[in-house]
């Protein structure tokens, strides 16, 4: 095979987008984590580790700028390279995201609405999250299409969620006890942002799983 | 023979002139190794030349084999591939240049504006008039700058204010402002980019329809070559242009059909360029343009 360094470059580059998303995969767990067990010491695991996450995503954006100048990609490798180069992105947010479950954990003060499982829709979004980067480890075209079928069922489950917030809210007494209303402000809208972040993970997963798309097939179906 | 009754000629299957029946015979030509989506006219651009399964031969070496393709008016077409795939041997069959090797054999059907070019009653010497031929090594005459351009003009005893004809051939070749006030000087004077302007100044001057390109900036650094890539989009304002090169770059960079051909004189795919670079049809395209073997 000709290019021998080039396509150990493209190579390489692959793996290194798939470690960048095993790291923000686990960024994410242990930010649900620290939801699960109001954990301070894990939240600021996932907070300070954000450095990392961001200082990987700016050597892949670098290699892929590299690759696009020095190698003057084309057809299957330019979609490679470019692909790439916008799941990283995605990838980033991610881990921003992840960082955000931190701060609110470090921030929540109390646990008021038990009937929503949070961790039901982070399982679901790492799901969306793997499936998503295994399609483009496997160049699977088939399951990108399944990934943004779930994102459906997804958004479904976060607006149930957030109903069952507000409905909760309306209908107790909280914000009728003195003292309490700035404090239980606070924690709802927590929750909610919480709700409304793990939907936006199950959103890059899709953007991960159209990008592949187009990776492997030219098809541009599921950008936006 | 003249341009007109070349032109005029009724031996082709479309008889030349016709829109509608250009049309017709773009939309009902063979298009062996073209995409689907390729065939007929290109981006509104009608057919200019045409080859139907083209062979050549030399000696018992078949240099191309069964070429179908469509050349659009007043577009850059790109040939790619290989050494010895035979990109310049099918360049050379459009203005009968393989006529002047005695081993060249050549079979199939080539239509400029829907005249084979390869009639009995085709003089070559006219119709290289119509097409225009710079070569990868600047070439100009040992003569002053005026006269390199004028020369064409001149081997034709064709009628006209040269003065504004070299003028304008300079202007359009982009070389004008350099060389106004030194136009008596000789053109081996000039740098290595400056003669292969002179050589496209020359090649234009006789405005032909087709201007064949081989490998016509690899000779040259790359400011040079920038300002032939520059120069070429703008003559494909007025001529139909069709160029060989080694730079698959260079030929994503300013063409807007690319035909690939690879070993054994096959042309393997032919189509936008855009497509060609960013999603081709066949696997030995993508491992060719990739880098994967070749």
């Amino acid at each position: 095979m000709a290019r021998t360094d080039y396509q150990t470059s493209l190579s390489e580059l692959r793996g290194d987008v798939l470690y960048m998303s095993e790291v923000v995969a686990e960024r994410l767990r242990m930010g649900l984590d620290t939801l699960d067990r109001k954990d301070d010491d894990l939240a600021r695991e996932v907070i300070e580790g954000d450095d990392e996450i961001n200082e990987m995503y700016l050597d892949l954006e670098q290699d892929c700028i590299d690759l696009i100048a020095l190698q003057q990609p084309v057809a299957s490798d330019l979609r490679f390279i470019a692909a790439s180069f916008k799941i990283i992105t995605d990838l980033e947010r991610i881990g921003d995201l992840a960082v955000n479950l931190g701060e609110y954990t470090l921030d929540a003060e109390q646990d008021l609405f038990p009937d929503v499982d949070v961790q039901r829709l982070g399982d679901v979004t790492l799901e969306m999250l793997d499936d998503a980067m295994e399609t483009y480890a496997n160049e699977d075209a088939d399951n990108c299409f399944d990934v943004a079928d779930r994102d459906d069922e997804l958004d479904a489950m976060c607006e149930a969620a957030s109903e069952l917030v507000m409905r909760d809210l309306i209908q107790s007494d909280r914000l009728d006890e003195e003292g309490e209303v700035e404090s239980t402000m606070q924690d709802v809208s927590r929750l909610l942002l919480t709700i409304r972040d793990l939907e936006r993970v199950g959103d890059h997963a899709v953007n991960i799983a159209a990008r592949t798309l187009y990776m492997v097939e030219n098809d541009d179906e599921l950008l936006y | 023979m003249t341009r007109e009754n070349m032109t005029d000629e009724a031996s082709s299957p479309a008889d030349g002139g016709d829109p509608t029946t250009d049309e017709m015979l773009v939309e009902t030509s063979p298009t062996a190794g073209v995409s689907e989506s390729d065939s007929g006219t290109a981006g509104g651009s009608r057919t200019l030349v045409e080859a139907r399964n083209v062979n050549v031969w030399y000696d018992d070496d078949q240099a191309l084999n069964d070429i179908s393709l469509e050349i659009p008016e007043n577009r850059v077409t790109a040939m790619i591939g290989p050494s010895g795939c035979g990109k310049s041997t099918f360049l050379r069959c459009i203005n009968r240049m393989n006529d002047l090797i005695d081993a060249a054999r050549v079979e199939g059907d080539l239509f400029l504006r829907n005249k084979n070019v390869y009639d009995d009653d085709v003089d070559p010497v006219a119709l290289r008039r119509r097409v225009g031929m710079v070569f990868q090594k600047p070439n100009p005459f040992p003569k002053s700058i005026y006269d390199n351009v004028a020369y064409g003009l001149e081997i034709q005893d064709k009628e006209g204010d040269y003065d504004e004809i070299v003028e304008r051939s300079l202007k359009r070749a982009a070389l004008w402002d350099e060389v106004e006030d030194q136009l008596d000087e000789s053109g081996l004077e000039l740098s290595g980019g400056q003669q292969q302007r002179l050589c496209i100044a020359r090649a234009i001057a006789p405005d032909p329809e087709v201007l064949l390109m081989d490998e016509p900036a690899s000779a040259l650094d790359p400011v040079a070559t920038s300002k032939i890539e520059d120069l070429i989009s703008e003559l494909a304002e007025e001529y139909t242009v069709v160029i060989v090169t080694h730079n698959m770059q260079q030929a994503a960079r300013i063409s807007d059909k690319t035909a690939v051909f690879l070993t054994g004189g096959e042309l393997v795919e032919f189509g936008d360029t855009q497509k060609i670079f960013e999603n081709p049809d066949s696997q030995r395209v993508e491992d060719y343009i990739t880098g994967k073997f070749g």
